[in-house]
């Protein structure tokens, strides 16, 4: 029994259902299952369950098509707002074991809430929190690099044009 | 800069007069000098840092939905998404990993949120684009969504609406096969010309060294296989959250 094979994400590649495009590692498409209609969902071609296991380039190209997907959906369904949401892991409510990026269209009066309470923290929890997250990346930043073993299909392929204007627009970041 | 508290009709008209006229760098000098979050980037205004490199600024937010909350704000000044660059948008969600990765290890949740508000209606509050980065633990009652199941005709409609301008955007043509030839990105001459006529802004004058691993340009530029910073030790960790799902 392979993991992919009750995967919904993996399930909408194979069959090819409701996809509406993709990019030589992710997909665009539309679920059944949405927070409302109009929403739809970027996800990597291969299964990786959360977004610490997706490759930074994978992860950068659905951010790319994250944001022209919300242009589209800003211009053809007359929304006024979008949000972006990436629920990773149980605790935040990801119920696919496939990383994806949801788009969800908005509309004034559409009964959606993503609002929050603000969490009232004492000072000492704030300080703590702060000091123990300058001291991660603190650590992050001193220790030793490890290279990560990666497969051969996933390697950027400078030759090919398709992939070309990712990495021209990758090399721009100064 | 003092202003007169009340203005008159006249004045009023003038002053929109005086906004309509003027130069667009001069409109978004002012739009800057009113914006919370560039005065933060500039150090005008008191934070709790956590992270700064050339491209953007991690801090906590301070009305945190959760303990940990964080916002990654991009230098420069972008009102919405749409206007943030492919590069700068890719980078932010690069940062946004690493720091899921760290959020995890280090404060012990069982989930992160990554939450755009694009748009007033979205629940965007601050005229500059930024992301927030949401620990989570189950029940927590935040973001708690209800969904529901639309039918394929539905699906079909969202499609139909949406493919013209995201193909359009994409730089594709329609296929004619629905299913077999799927587009893909290709050279998007558009967004060439998008970047090419707008003079390019310097995101920072003064330089930083970036406090994680190599930014993703410098790893992909050298033409190897793009390689994880991350030390490995959190691994156990991140498989125990994956592994929860099966």
């Amino acid at each position: 029994m392979n993991l992919t094979s009750q995967c919904e994400y993996c399930e909408i590649l194979r069959k090819e259902k409701n996809i509406l495009a993709s990019s030589s590692d992710a997909v665009v498409a539309v679920r059944d299952k949405v927070v409302t209609p109009g929403q739809i969902t970027i996800f990597p071609k291969e299964h990786y369950p959360i977004m610490e296991m997706v490759p930074e380039e994978v992860l950068q190209q659905c951010a790319i098509l994250a944001n022209k997907v919300s242009i589209a959906v800003f211009e053809s369904l007359s929304s006024q707002g979008t949000n972006i949401l990436v629920r990773n892991g149980l605790g935040a409510g990801q119920d696919v074991a496939h990383f994806g990026i949801e788009i969800i269209p908005r509309k004034e009066g559409d009964g959606l809430n993503f609002d929050w309470k603000p969490r009232q923290l004492m000072e000492d929890e704030i300080e703590m929190v702060h000091t123990t997250l300058l001291e991660a990346v603190e650590e992050s930043r001193s220790s030793p690099k490890k290279e990560e073993k990666r497969d051969d299909k996933k390697e950027i392929k400078i030759v090919e044009g398709k992939e070309n204007y990712l990495l021209k627009s990758i090399k721009r970041i100064p | 800069m003092a202003e007169a508290p009340k203005l008159t009709e006249e004045q009023a008209k003038a002053l929109q007069e005086k906004l309509k006229n003027m130069p667009p760098e001069e409109l978004e000098r002012l739009q800057r000098e009113n914006c919370i979050f560039c005065k933060i980037i500039h150090g005008e205004m008191q934070t709790r840092k956590i992270y700064e490199d050339d491209v953007c600024l991690v801090t906590l937010d301070i009305a945190p939905a959760s303990k940990g909350h964080l916002l990654i704000i991009p230098k420069e000044h972008y009102s919405i998404m749409p206007q943030v660059p492919d590069r700068v948008l890719a980078y932010i969600c690069v940062i946004a990993k690493r720091f899921s990765q760290i959020v995890l290890r280090t404060l012990k949740v069982s989930g992160t949120n990554i939450f755009i508000a694009n748009g007033s209606v979205a629940g965007q509050r601050a005229q500059h684009f930024l992301l927030h980065l949401i620990p989570r633990k189950e029940g927590d009652k935040v973001l708690d969504l209800q969904e529901k199941i639309i039918n394929q005709e539905m699906v079909e409609n969202v499609k139909i609406a949406v493919e013209d301008k995201l193909f359009q955007l994409m730089g594709v043509k329609k296929p004619e096969s629905k299913t077999e030839n799927l587009p893909r990105i290709q050279e998007p001459a558009e967004m060439e010309q998008e970047e090419g006529s707008k003079p390019e802004k310097k995101i920072s004058t003064r330089k930083k060294t970036p406090i994680l691993k190599k930014s993703p340009s410098v790893e992909i530029v050298n033409e190897e296989p793009a390689k994880e910073k991350q030390p490995e030790e959190e691994e156990a960790n991140l498989n125990d959250i994956a592994n929860l799902f099966r």
